[in-house]
Formats: structure tokens, C-alpha cells, sequence
């Protein structure tokens, strides 16, 4: 197949060793590669030199070890609608390169503008004299949805409103940069960029070495020192606020927050005390200083903003009335997003800075003016129209934008009429024809329409603009077809210098480094986390007597035999049917692991979540076609199999701490009521024929048992192997036993030296359990031992994660 | 008149709330010209765990309290002496509605009285083309703003049944005009929305309104609980003009002013964020009797 589309490519005029050969700039098109003479730009050439010793199976190869590198480190992004999948990032390999000088130019209009933005803002929640001098409509204010009323008069506690900007920025066909749109509200994308770079050195690993690419690292390591100067007290704890995992870019906050080292919490993580923000952890309430914010202000404080939403935290804007703690970016902040703020960008520049704009934005005009109306009307041909509060650009707003030329087929009135409909409600932008940039397709290199996000950071020494950022690139010709959802890529840029650069890396030198201990854990994410453990281990449970019971089934002449019906009986008051081969139950059970699983996605590895997809995915295939007995037996062997594989993940990798605690308690927990509930029901006197024997398989402990006793299988026997023997990794003491190992290690096991009353309980069953013989077991006993399990498990909730 | 008023709110939660937070909007406000608060408290059972007072954006007197401990009851009182000032419009200095526009646009400010704030969409009322056109109906070419205000609303009390089972808290005014049936909150974002849609400023006043009428006169609907009524902005020369789509009158001395927002959402008496695995009942009385 890569040959035969090699030859096309030659066809097409590719010859080997000449990849910029029939690549051509479109007419009056900008494009990055291509000086408007033609001729490749300095900076390209040893990209394409490099390129050009390659032959197709090589680059294949690269192209792959780079997406590769996505799928292993987990990177998605949430496609919304069409089922609501997550989908792999779209990587366009190319990277896209710009001299150092020309970006130079960009970063200073960059930071002019988030100067101005900073003032703009700072006006609007603060004295007003914009509007009341004239020079921003009121309406343009007060009927904006993303001016939050509750805020005006705040001042926010570290003096900035912005401290995180990004810009949509694309290259006109005179060559010059426009900005398309400013993000201020809770800018993404930074994460993706950094994860663009790791992925496109992999496919380039040598070039990118001799080219003097600026590295990312310094602008992230900058911003983190920043936030960290922020904190008003010593003790407080900076985090990245997240709505959640239903997000769209939920990856990249989990992926923040770790390579920052700040917490990720949600919302109902938080609560406010006494005019403070706290977090909610196993260890009782913790200060927070700094909201890194990444959900939308109007969702984060449903008493006094959005009074629908239920992923905010009641109470947070009084903190910031209280001055204790700083957001990134301040809430309200998202008003500068507005679309028709674009028209009146140039006057407030002069009037506020004193200056023109160094990098203008696209050419706007607010249809709330009459003159400013006329005009969109008489130049309707080489407009967008578009809501006047759209906080989206033109090109990524899900088609509520559309072209002046196409306005006109669609209406009977004439465009004058309906602008005057419309009025403040619309803004007609210039159209503007966006550069190209090649991009690999079908073998070539093809040109294709591009924008930038580029990243600003406020930091000790001022606005710093990320040496990168990403490149969003269309699917087509069309520039509408930009934005990721729509089927765009995205690439890596590469700014280079003609010297070699300064490289850094997050972490101190080696000689000066201090061991930190993980801080104190969200009470949810020891829930998820305990959950997690309960669901795997209840998953697995429920697979251990299916196998048993598919096994007998197979050989069994009587489908009715008394022990298939017994077990069958028990099973389908755990809600699990027999004859399913792979319940509906157990997908059920698989689905609340990976949904707990996937709300700490930053507490355990890529490999970890892989494994546990991937059970998820084989459970499904098996539910659809596996057939009971032998068929099913073998399938329960398989999932067993990646069960363990999960299992032994987490085991060897996972940190041992807090964390690991409560996902261990929860696994101990389950197998102890697991065990339990099955010797109640299998194990007394009237059980049917081959219950013990099928008990010691379910419990793995066939071989053990045939070692320990020299006698057949007896009730005291098995009782003695699955109950009472603290060696025996499936008995119910043995999961006790870890329980009060782990229980004991807890924050607050210890209150003024008592035990904490589940420390105690935990103690309670331990030795209650520990003095027992086998004789003494009974059905009444186990009953109540399960009932104690159960209320422990209550208890752990209270104690911990309320 | 002067006025003694006492308002008392009761929740009664079926299964023990642990925590919550409120914010509380009962206090009859200041307004020169108006009205004056001579003496007020809220007062709050149980005892909250914190308490603050604050003004919020529109001017309303707001009280932040927040309860840490287990609790089935929720009581709030509201005393308040009130000295009503306000006389009925008689002139009508209000432009004609096409005349609106430029006034508008001749008004640089995003105070909180501002018209600005009360002419779009706000959070509980979207557009609504069902009462736009009603509202377009009413509105005959040559009438002043404030003689349109007095149509619709004189309009909304002809058609609508006042009706306490027909509607809730959350019924949008979309479907209160479908029925054609509410109380005074329904009644109320019913004109702000038609007003709206005509391009008239209009906002939503919550207050109370005295429980007894003097002597000779018909009690009011919406006397026995808290209530609600509509101010719309009549020009600069016209300024606000508050009108009781309920019972078709002006607010006048009869109508004591709690607070200003742009829908029943930034005015309601209560709102909170609690934690509860049950339903909750609410109780509300109102007296308001003039001082002799």
C-alpha cells in the first residue's frame, strides 16, 4: 500500500529527495514554508533537507513512533455529541517553523495586548470610566452574559485580574499577523502543546536536536514560580480547579496538574470556612491559596453565579470578596472574549496605553452603531457575520457565523433591513484569508490553512509569551474547517533561533534536591480511589464464581443439579444471572471501576488505564458472543487474566501512600465480604454435594488446602483455609489483618492518642475474628460478620470521606 | 404611611440537613423619594454557624449566613419599620417608543440603576415570540412608552387568572402566557418580557404590600406572602415607573420596595445550597400594617 502510493506521489511530480517539489503556495495566500517569491524560507531548510533523505517507509515509521507516544501517555480530548467518545489527538507531524526574530515581533504585540486586556478588564469590575467616557457601549456590558454582577467592585487578591492568556493569532496575505481571538476565561490548550512537542521530537528526534528549537520548559517553570509567590500564606496549597471529567480537555488539567505538582480538584472538593477557600481532605480541611481555574466562572459558585450548576463550590465569590484567595484567571474575566470587543480594541489601546496596536486584531464592527451598521451593510460581501457576544471565534462557533455573501441567498430582506434587525446583536468581521502551512497527506507535502495558539503567562518579570505554542491546521481549503472538532489537526511550533538555545528542564539541579512527600489527599479521590478497589475486587469476585460455575455446568449431565441451582440462587441475589455467560452486572460493575478509575486519571500510570480499557472492551466483546459453559469458563480465565494484569499495575507502581491506603482497604474490604457472604451460604452443614470443593476453587486455595489437610474436603477444613487462616491471602482474617495494617497508617488512626472510633471498630472485627475456631462458624455468625463489614465501610466514608 | 412589617419563612426539611449556605434578600430597602427604612434585623434559627451582611450589585441588602451543624427546621424573621413616601406618577414625560432608542443610547452608564442592565435577555427570562407578539399587538404607534406600559399591563391583569396551584417558583414565563394563570411572579416576568421585547427597559421589584386595604377599598391579590411588580424605564426625563401587573395599578404607598433586579432570580428571598436526601417544605407569612 506505501508503495503503490509513493508511485503516485512521484507521479504527481514528488521526486525523491525533493519534498517541497509540486508543492505550490495557493494565489493570494500567505504561507509559512514559501516566502511570497517562492522561494523556502531559511528557517524550513534543513527540515526539508532532512525530510528529503527520507524515504517513505522511514517517515511511516517516525510518523508512528510520534502517535504512538500519544496513545501511550493517554493523550485524548473529548469529542462532543456523535456519542461522546474520546477521541486520540489528531497530530499533524509537521511541525511549523518560524524565525525567532519574526516571533520576536509577535510575543511584543502579545504582551501590548495583555497589558491592555488586564486594563480593560480592570475597568470594567472596577471604576468604569470606559463606558462612562464614551468609549465602550454599556450595552456591550450590561447585556453581556459573561459580565458576572456579583464581581464588580472585587478587587482581586494579588491586584491582577489576568495571569493566563491565550490568542488565536493567523498571518494575513499581506504576510502581516492579525489576532483572531483573545481567550481569557480558562484558555486550554497549553498542556496539548507541550504533549505536541514530546510527540513530534520522537518522530524527529536527531533534527530537532541540531535545530535551535526554544525549549517549552522556562515559560511553564516560570509561571509555576509565579503562582507559588501568590500564596498569601506559607501553608497554602495551590490547585488546578477542573469541572470534571466530562470535560473536553479534561486530560490536559489532570496533565497540568502533574507536571506542575499542584492538586487537581473539582468543585465539591472545595468549601468555604470562614471567609477562606478549603479543600476537603482525608486529613481534614487545607487552606487553598491559588485556583488555577479551568471551569467556566458563571458554573463556580451556583449561590452567587450560575444557580443551576453543580460543579461549583457555594460560597466562592465571598471568599474572593474576602481577598483570601487568588483565581486564575479572575471570574469575570471571560467578558474580554467577546466578539464586538474586538471593534473598539484600537481606541482603548490608544486611549489606555497611549499607543497603537502592534499586532491588530482582525477587523471588527459592532452592529449596535449606526454608521459602524452601514458600513457591515454596504461592504457585505467581504464580511462574517456573527452574535455579537460570542465568546468563540469565527471560524470555531458550530456554524452561527456565516459569510455576507451567503446572507444573501438565505434572506428575503435586504442586508441593511436585517443588520438593522439585529442591531447590538451582531458583528460583521472582515473575512480574512488565512497562511497555509504544509502538512503531510496522501505522501506530499499539501498546503493547508493554519492558525496559532499562542500562550502568555504573567510571571515575576512580566508577560512571557511561550516560545510555541500549537498550530491549529485545516482539513481542507476552507478555513471554517479549523477547529479540532470539525476534523482539523493540530502541530507542533518550532521557533528557531540561528544560535543554540538555552535549555531547561523543570527540576532543580540534582545536588539541591528536597524528597516531598505527596500532600494531603482530596477526600474524593479517596473515594474514587477506595471505590475503585471495591469495584475491581467485586468484579472479580463475581468472575471466580462464574468460572466455577460454567466449569460444573460444562460437565454437568443435570443442568438442574442441586449445586448449579444453589450457586445460581446465590448469584441472582447479587443481581449477576448464571446463564448469561457474561452478565450485564459485571460490564456494570467493570464500568463503575473505570468511571472511578477515570476521576483520579492522575494518580496512576497510562499503563494502568490502559489495562483497565482494555478489560472493559474485551468484557463487552465476550458479552456479545461467548456461550455458557467450556466457551464461558475459558473467557472468565481470560478476564481473570487482565483483571491481575490491572491488579499488578497498580501494585508495582503505585506510590505508596496515602492514596494507595484506601484503594487497598476497599480491595480488602470486598474480598472480606466477598468471602464472607459465600462461606455463609456454602459452607454450612446442608450445603449441596461439591460445595466444598467448589468453595477452595473459587478461593484459589485447591493446592493449599491439598498441602495443608490430609483429609478430603470437610466443612471445618475449608472453614479453618477460607476464614480463619491468617496466611491465606483469600481468607477472611487475612483481609483483616491488611485492613488495620493500612487502617493504622491513616491520617487521624490517632485522635490525642484514642483511637479513632473506625480505627477502633477495625480493631474490633480484627480480633473478634482472629479468636475464633472453626467449629464456632456458622451461618449466623457470618451473617453478622458481613453485616460489621458493611457498616465498617460506612464508617470509612464518614470518617474520611464526607 | 408608615409601616410595621414582619415576615417569617419557615423550612421544614424531611430528613436533617447537615450544613448549608444562604443568601437571604428580605429587608425593605432605602430609596430617596421612596421609601426609608426607619429600623430593621433579620434574625435566623438556629443560630448560624457565620453570618455576614453585604450589598449586592443592585443595592440589595443581602445577609450571607452558613450552618455547619444538623438541622430540621429553618426559620427566618424580618422586622422592619418603613416610611412610604412614594406619590403616584400623574405627568407622563416619557418619549414614544421609537424615540427610546436614541435616550438609551445617550445614557453612558452601567450603574446599577441603569437601563442598560434590564434590556436583554436575563437569566430566568429569555425572549419568548409567542409573547413578543402579543406584546406588538398592544402597542399602538403613537403611545408613549408609559402609556404602553399601562396597555400591557392592564392587558396581563384582563387575561391572566390569578392562580396559585397553576404555576411554581421555576414556571417560565413562556409557559405562565401559555397558561394564561399564575401569581405576581408569574405576572411580573410576563410584562418584563413583553416590555423587553419591544425594546422598553424593564426589571422586577420583589417588596410587600399592605396586608389590610384602608377602609372602603378591595384587598389585594399577593398580600398574604411576599410580592412582586414591575419597574420599566420611561426615558431620561420619564426615569423608572413601577407598575402591579397582578392587581393593575401603580405601586404607590401600598407597595414596599425589598429590592431591584434584572428577574425573580436576583431578588428571591432565599436561595441555597444545601446537601439533603429529602424534600423540604417552605412557609411564608406576611403582615404589613400602617402605624396610626
Amino acid at each position: 500500500m506505501a508503495k503503490k502510493q509513493a508511485a503516485e506521489a512521484i507521479d504527481k511530480g514528488r521526486s525523491p529527495g525533493d519534498p517541497v517539489s509540486g508543492y505550490r503556495a495557493l494565489p493570494g495566500v500567505a504561507d509559512e514554508m514559501l516566502d511570497p517569491q517562492g522561494n523556502v524560507r531559511p528557517v524550513w531548510q534543513r527540515l526539508l533537507a532532512a525530510l528529503g533523505r527520507m524515504d517513505e517507509t522511514e517517515l511511516a515509521n517516525r510518523f508512528a513512533r510520534a502517535d504512538r507516544y500519544l496513545r501511550d501517555a493517554g493523550v485524548f480530548y473529548r469529542a462532543y455529541g456523535k456519542g461522546d467518545t474520546e477521541r486520540s489527538w489528531p497530530l499533524s507531524h509537521i511541525p511549523v517553523l518560524i524565525d525567532e526574530t519574526e516571533w520576536a515581533a509577535v510575543s511584543a504585540g502579545l504582551i501590548q495586548r495583555a497589558e491592555l486586556l488586564e486594563q480593560v478588564v480592570a475597568d470594567i469590575y472596577g471604576e468604569n470610566r470606559l463606558v462612562r467616557e464614551g468609549l465602550l457601549p454599556p450595552a456591550l456590558v450590561a447585556s453581556n452574559p459573561q459580565f458576572l454582577r456579583p464581581l464588580v467592585g472585587v478587587k482581586p487578591a494579588d491586584g491582577h485580574f489576568l495571569h493566563f492568556c491565550t490568542f488565536e493569532i493567523g498571518r494575513g496575505p499581506d504576510g502581516n499577523w492579525w489576532v483572531l481571538s483573545d481567550r481569557t476565561e480558562a484558555p486550554s490548550g497549553a498542556g496539548f502543546a507541550l504533549e505536541n512537542r514530546v510527540a513530534t521530537t520522537r518522530a524527529f528526534s536527531n533534527l530537532y536536536a541540531e535545530t535551535h528549537v526554544h525549549r517549552l520548559a522556562s515559560f511553564f517553570g516560570a509561571f509555576r514560580d509565579t503562582l507559588q509567590a501568590q500564596k498569601l500564606h506559607p501553608d497554602d496549597r495551590i490547585a488546578v480547579l477542573s469541572p470534571g471529567i466530562a470535560n473536553e480537555t479534561y486530560f490536559e488539567h489532570a496533565y497540568i496538574a502533574r507536571y506542575l505538582g499542584f492538586m487537581l480538584l473539582e468543585g465539591e472538593d472545595l468549601t468555604v470556612v470562614g471567609g477562606r477557600v478549603m479543600v476537603r481532605t482525608v486529613a481534614g480541611l487545607k487552606p487553598i491559596g491559588v485556583l488555577w481555574r479551568r471551569l467556566d466562572a458563571s458554573f463556580a459558585d451556583p449561590l452567587e453565579l450560575d444557580q443551576s450548576s453543580h460543579i461549583g463550590t457555594p460560597g466562592l465569590v465571598e471568599a474572593l470578596r474576602a481577598g483570601s484567595v487568588s483565581i486564575v484567571n479572575a471570574i469575570g474575566s471571560g467578558i474580554l472574549e467577546t466578539r464586538a470587543f474586538l471593534a473598539f480594541m484600537p481606541t482603548l489601546c490608544r486611549h489606555l496605553l497611549g499607543e497603537e496596536q502592534k499586532l491588530p486584531s482582525i477587523a471588527t464592527w459592532w452592529c449596535g452603531q449606526e454608521p459602524e451598521r452601514q458600513h457591515v451593510a454596504s461592504n457585505i460581501e467581504g464580511m462574517v457575520i456573527g452574535p455579537a457576544y460570542s465568546t468563540r471565534p469565527f471560524f470555531d462557533d458550530n456554524g452561527q457565523s456565516m459569510l455576507g455573501a451567503a446572507l444573501r441567498e438565505t434572506t428575503r430582506t435586504s442586508a441593511a433591513e436585517w443588520l438593522a434587525a439585529g442591531g447590538g446583536k451582531l458583528v460583521g468581521q472582515e473575512v480574512v484569508t488565512l497562511s497555509t502551512t504544509p502538512a503531510w497527506v496522501r505522501g506530499r507535502l499539501t498546503p493547508r490553512p493554519m492558525s496559532l495558539r499562542v500562550f502568555a503567562a504573567r510571571t515575576r518579570d512580566g508577560w512571557q509569551i511561550m516560545p510555541g505554542g500549537f498550530a491549529r491546521i485545516g482539513s481542507g481549503d476552507d478555513v471554517a474547517a479549523i477547529a479540532m472538532q470539525a476534523g482539523g489537526t493540530a502541530a507542533d511550533v518550532w521557533i528557531v533561533s540561528d544560535k543554540p538555545v538555552e535549555r531547561t528542564t523543570l527540576f532543580p539541579a540534582e545536588e539541591s534536591f528536597t524528597r516531598n512527600l505527596p500532600g494531603s489527599l482530596p477526600s474524593r479521590a479517596a473515594d474514587n480511589l477506595f471505590w475503585l478497589g471495591r469495584y475491581i475486587e467485586r468484579a472479580e469476585g463475581a468472575l471466580r464464581i462464574l468460572r466455577a460455575w460454567h466449569a460444573r455446568f460444562a460437565e454437568a449431565a443435570d443442568p438442574n443439579m442441586p449445586l448449579l441451582k444453589d450457586v445460581s440462587n446465590y448469584l441472582s441475589a447479587l443481581d449477576i444471572s448464571a446463564r448469561q455467560p457474561v452478565p450485564a452486572s459485571l460490564l456494570a460493575n467493570i464500568d463503575s471501576a473505570l468511571f472511578s478509575a477515570g476521576n483520579i486519571r492522575d494518580r496512576f500510570s497510562p499503563d494502568g488505564w490502559l489495562a483497565l480499557n482494555d478489560l472493559s472492551k474485551t468484557a463487552r466483546r465476550f458479552h456479545a458472543t461467548v456461550q455458557a459453559g467450556d466457551d464461558a469458563t475459558h473467557a472468565m480465565t481470560i478476564l481473570l487474566r487482565k483483571l491481575a494484569g490491572f491488579a499488578g499495575l497498580v501494585h508495582e507502581n503505585m506510590y505508596r501512600f496515602t492514596g494507595w491506603r484506601f484503594l487497598s482497604v476497599g480491595r480488602y474490604l470486598e474480598r472480606g465480604l466477598h468471602m464472607t457472604r459465600l462461606l455463609g451460604h456454602m459452607s454450612g452443614p446442608e450445603a449441596p454435594d461439591g460445595a466444598y470443593d467448589m468453595l477452595l476453587e473459587i478461593g484459589d486455595s485447591v493446592m493449599t488446602h491439598r498441602r495443608r489437610y490430609n483429609v478430603n474436603t470437610a466443612a471445618l477444613t475449608v472453614t479453618d483455609l477460607l476464614a480463619l487462616d491468617p496466611l491465606n491471602p483469600r481468607s477472611v482474617l487475612f483481609q483483616l489483618n491488611e485492613i488495620k495494617t493500612e487502617v493504622e497508617l491513616l491520617p487521624n488512626a490517632f485522635v490525642n492518642g484514642q483511637m479513632s472510633p473506625f480505627y477502633r471498630e477495625t480493631m474490633r472485627l480484627h480480633s473478634g475474628l482472629a479468636v475464633m475456631t472453626p467449629e464456632a462458624m456458622n451461618a449466623a455468625v457470618y451473617k453478622r460478620l458481613e453485616q460489621d463489614l458493611e457498616r465498617l465501610s460506612d464508617l470509612l466514608a464518614q470518617t474520611y470521606l464526607g | 404611611m408608615l409601616y410595621d412589617i414582619n415576615l417569617k419563612i419557615t423550612y421544614g426539611y424531611e430528613v436533617p440537613v447537615s450544613g448549608g449556605r444562604h443568601l437571604v434578600r428580605v429587608l425593605p430597602a432605602s430609596i430617596p423619594g421612596r421609601q426609608r427604612l426607619i429600623a430593621g434585623s433579620v434574625t435566623v434559627q438556629p443560630a448560624p454557624g457565620e453570618r455576614s451582611e453585604s450589598v449586592d450589585f443592585f443595592a440589595n441588602a443581602t445577609t450571607s449566613i452558613l450552618f455547619r451543624s444538623v438541622h430540621e427546621h429553618l426559620v427566618i424573621r424580618m422586622q422592619a419599620r418603613v416610611q412610604a413616601e412614594a406619590t403616584a406618577l400623574t405627568a407622563d414625560f416619557s418619549p414614544p417608543l421609537t424615540g427610546l432608542p436614541s435616550q438609551l443610547a445617550a445614557c453612558w452608564s452601567i450603574d446599577a440603576d441603569s437601563p442598560h442592565h434590564f434590556i436583554g435577555p436575563s437569566p430566568l427570562l429569555p425572549e419568548a415570540a409567542e409573547i413578543a407578539a402579543y406584546a406588538c399587538e398592544i402597542a399602538g404607534e403613537n403611545m408613549t412608552v408609559c402609556q404602553i406600559g399601562a396597555a400591557i399591563c392592564g392587558r396581563i391583569h384582563r387575561d391572566f387568572a390569578y392562580d396559585a396551584e397553576a404555576t411554581t417558583v421555576t414556571t417560565t414565563p413562556a409557559e405562565a402566557f401559555k397558561l394564561k394563570r399564575g401569581v405576581c411572579q408569574d405576572f411580573t416576568h410576563v410584562m418584563i418580557v413583553a416590555l423587553r421585547s419591544l425594546g422598553i427597559p424593564a426589571g422586577y421589584v420583589s417588596g410587600f404590600l399592605r396586608t389590610l386595604p384602608p377602609p372602603g377599598k378591595e384587598r389585594l391579590e399577593g398580600a398574604d406572602a411576599m410580592h412582586a411588580w414591575v419597574r420599566f424605564w420611561c426615558g431620561t426625563t420619564g426615569g423608572w415607573m413601577e407598575l402591579d401587573p397582578t392587581n393593575n395599578i401603580p405601586a404607590g404607598t401600598d407597595h414596599i420596595v425589598v429590592g431591584h433586579g434584572r428577574d425573580y432570580g436576583d431578588v428571591a428571598p432565599v436561595i441555597g445550597v444545601l446537601k439533603s436526601y429529602g424534600t423540604h417544605t417552605t412557609e411564608q407569612a406576611v403582615d404589613v400594617i400602617p402605624v396610626e
